[in-house]
């Protein structure tokens, strides 16, 4: 570690440099175009990819200037990295980073489970990077409304969370690692329910207790699963499916009201109480996921410029991660009486 | 004898490919390859550990890549109407080089066109100037020009597919009904609607992919029973434990969707044209928003004039041939069918959703965020 330069201090007014590792869908549909809203940071950007015709097709379209195809070379280089890979990638990479004092962005989830997620807190603890995680819902009116609603006990006891999400999978996946039997972490649990189950450790301040957990996975990644969980009184179900559309909303109920909100529509809740609805307009200048991404990437800029600690710190998701870790553990399978061969049973 | 044993399911992402790739995998005795057209489309065949590979017919690196080692090819891959054909052909051509023992192409009782009455496969192909329909006439054309050159080619043509996973014949379907909007159109969908469950479907084109006699033919492979599309209705309301359905008069419902059917092409080329401002406003205006979404929702959940010609078609798809020669023989029963598809259904959640408290809005209040 000799010759290992601190980072874990301010770095100075002068404009961060960063790499982003990785460059498929979720680069460019989420970090790009918004770092684009920051060009003195776009310029000093460098891109990592080892697939080279996705990488200068990147690099051309933000005019990028510096790629590299592996990110060992430009480690000497950079002040932080945004870890954008294949998930079961995030772990080793990003601890390798933090140990050189390399401030750290990472995509959600944090890590393939909770003992490597550790391993990058640790990391960051020792060597005082930052590790920042993006788990955008966290800084979205509506779900940040809750939150405060329900830290302040606006409606009395939390009773129940019912929380329902149901989209066909059409996220444009480069790599298709979620469905690559060796670099996958496994399903929509790991994947759209990094983030259900994150709001709902985050609304209610700790680890729930699983109850059950039923997917419909037979060896491979789940695309249906569903969880249900309890918490200090509070019941609670998660439901999801890559399979169908449907309204994906949650429920929230408190003593004296119910909170109902749609996933996708940012600014509104409905609170139902004494029998009678009203809606709420949440008022933000946080619009669409390109804010969000502004957001969090200038927090993560300032934690390197001016020290500023992440809205998202990665020890705040491992609650999320750990849980999700006992719903596989615990996972049973599904009765799924179309499949009535008797093959079934052995698989 | 080849010591190969991989079949390759071409769009395995998809509804009958999914059921096929699944169904070999469960039953075993071969290697099961699934061919996507994009990762996306492996949702369904990845939650087993089987093989998945991109194949998109159109991209003739990935088709020859996918044949590797493959001795059938079940071929279940639609891509877009003008690719049906050429996508075909760059599979048979492929699958001739690689010497595959034997190649089974799902096409479709569309085929048929409009002609009414029993349909058994002798009767010819007609043109409706459909392209979905053109194009599997030309692709089982080809299939017959490679069967001659000595591929081993079997077709297959399934009319009215239901099930789990079935995004046309459940889900929406179910949709529909769930809707409230949706009922029985008397005079107008007392047509048959040869439905086949999608296993019985499954198990037909398996058997065709070893029969020796299934060599140059072409199958189609019907249901259990034979129903009317109101008929259809009916049951599949019953299974969804939902309220009687309203009837529908068919002068009626012949003026309205015929009324409504220039707003559905404006409604179509404005969301193509104006998709972002379309966002926009209704982002903004709470009213705009509440409009948008209940001419949308209401043109989902009424027939179009297409759907009236499907539904009023009076024919029946004779499936003698392969009940001789495949041994085919459907097994699940419409009650059956229907009551498994309204299981998946409520497993992924369409029935039995969260269902909104808000039936009005009579209070709007403000909070501003400080993100």
């Amino acid at each position: 570690m000799s010759n290992v330069i601190p980072k874990s201090n301010p770095v100075s007014n002068s404009t961060p440099r960063i790499a982003i590792i990785g460059c498929g869908a979720i680069t460019q549909s989420y970090y790009l175009p918004a770092l684009a809203r920051n060009p003195a940071v776009l310029i000093n950007t460098t891109l990592v990819d080892n697939e080279e015709t996705q990488l200068q097709k990147l690099a051309q379209s933000y005019k990028v200037k510096r790629t590299c195809k592996d990110y060992r070379q430009i480690l000497d280089e950079v002040d932080g990295v945004i870890l954008a890979l294949p998930t079961a990638l995030h772990s080793s990479i990003g601890v390798e980073c933090l140990s050189r004092g390399i401030h750290v962005l990472c995509e959600k989830p944090l890590a393939e489970n909770a003992v490597k997620a550790r391993l990058m807190v640790e990391a960051a603890k020792k060597s005082g990077a930052l590790l920042a995680a993006n788990y955008l819902g966290r800084i979205t009116p509506h779900f940040l409304q809750v939150r405060q609603f329900l830290a302040e006990q606006s409606f009395g006891r939390l009773l129940s969370i019912n929380y329902m999400v149901g989209e066909v999978f059409n996220w444009p996946t480069i790599s298709g690692f979620y469905f690559k039997d060796d670099k996958s972490s496994r399903g929509i649990l790991r994947d759209r329910g990094a983030h259900v189950v994150d709001h709902i450790c985050w609304w209610l301040g700790g680890k729930p207790r699983l109850i059950s957990s039923v997917n419909d996975s037979f060896g491979g990644s789940e695309a249906v699963a569903e969880v249900n969980f309890e918490y200090q009184g509070c019941a609670g179900q998660i439901r999801l499916n890559w399979f169908v559309d449907i309204p994906s909303r949650f429920i929230v109920e408190c003593e004296q009201a119910t909170i109902e909100g749609e996933v996708y529509d940012y600014h509104r809740l409905w609170i139902k109480k004494s029998g009678r609805t009203s809606e709420i307009q949440l008022k933000s200048v946080t619009k669409t996921q390109i804010d969000i991404a502004d957001k969090i990437i200038t927090n993560f800029l300032d934690g390197i410029r001016y020290g500023e600690q992440p809205i998202i710190p990665g020890e705040d998701v491992l609650n999320s991660i750990e849980f999700v870790d006992e719903c596989y553990q615990n996972a049973t399978r599904f009765n799924m009486p179309w499949y009535s061969f008797a093959e079934v049973q052995n698989v | 004898m080849s010591d190969k044993n991989v079949t390759l399911v071409t769009g395995a992402g998809g509804f009958i490919g999914g059921w096929l790739a699944e169904t070999l995998y469960l039953k075993g005795g071969t290697q099961v390859r699934a061919g996507v057209h994009s990762w996306p489309g492996a949702t369904r065949p990845a939650r087993f550990p089987m093989d998945i590979v991109l194949c998109d017919m159109m991209n003739l690196q990935q088709v020859n890549q996918s044949m590797d080692g493959v001795k059938c090819v079940i071929h279940c891959a639609r891509g877009a109407d003008h690719e049906i054909a050429q996508g075909a052909r760059n599979l048979l051509e492929a699958a001739s080089r690689h010497g595959v023992e034997r190649f089974v192409h799902v096409s479709t009782t569309e085929v048929f066109g409009n002609q009414t009455g029993k349909i058994d496969d002798t009767f010819p192909c007609q043109s409706m100037g459909d392209p979905y329909g053109d194009g599997k006439i030309e692709a089982e054309e080809i299939c017959r020009e490679y069967n001659r050159k000595g591929l081993p080619v079997v077709i297959i043509r399934p009319p009215i597919v239901y099930g789990p996973f079935s995004k046309i014949f459940t889900v929406n379907i179910a949709s529909k009904l769930m809707s409230g909007n949706w009922g029985l159109y008397q005079g107008v969908a007392d047509g048959i609607c040869n439905l086949v469950y999608a296993s019985d479907l499954v198990s037909g084109i398996i058997q065709a992919s070893k029969c020796k006699a299934a060599i140059g033919e072409t199958f189609i492979l019907n249901g259990h029973e034979l129903i009317t599309w109101n008929q259809y209705f009916q049951k599949f309301n019953n299974a969804l434990g939902l309220p009687e359905l309203k009837v529908f008069k068919s002068e009626t419902l012949k003026l309205t969707t015929t009324i409504k059917e220039p707003i559905r092409s404006i409604m179509k080329y404005m969301r193509y044209r104006f998709e972002h401002q379309l966002k926009s406003i209704a982002a903004k205006q709470r009213q705009a928003r509440q409009i948008m979404k209940f001419v949308e929702n209401r043109m989902k959940t009424t027939p179009r004039v297409h759907d009236l010609h499907l539904f009023g078609r009076q024919v029946t798809y004779q499936d003698d041939k392969a009940r001789d020669i495949l041994g085919y023989q459907p097994t699940v029963t419409l009650e059956e069918g229907l009551r498994l598809s309204a299981h998946w259904l409520e497993q992924v959640g369409l029935v039995n959703s969260l269902q909104t408290t808000r039936s009005d809005y009579p209070k709007v209040e403000l909070i501003s965020n400080p993100l």
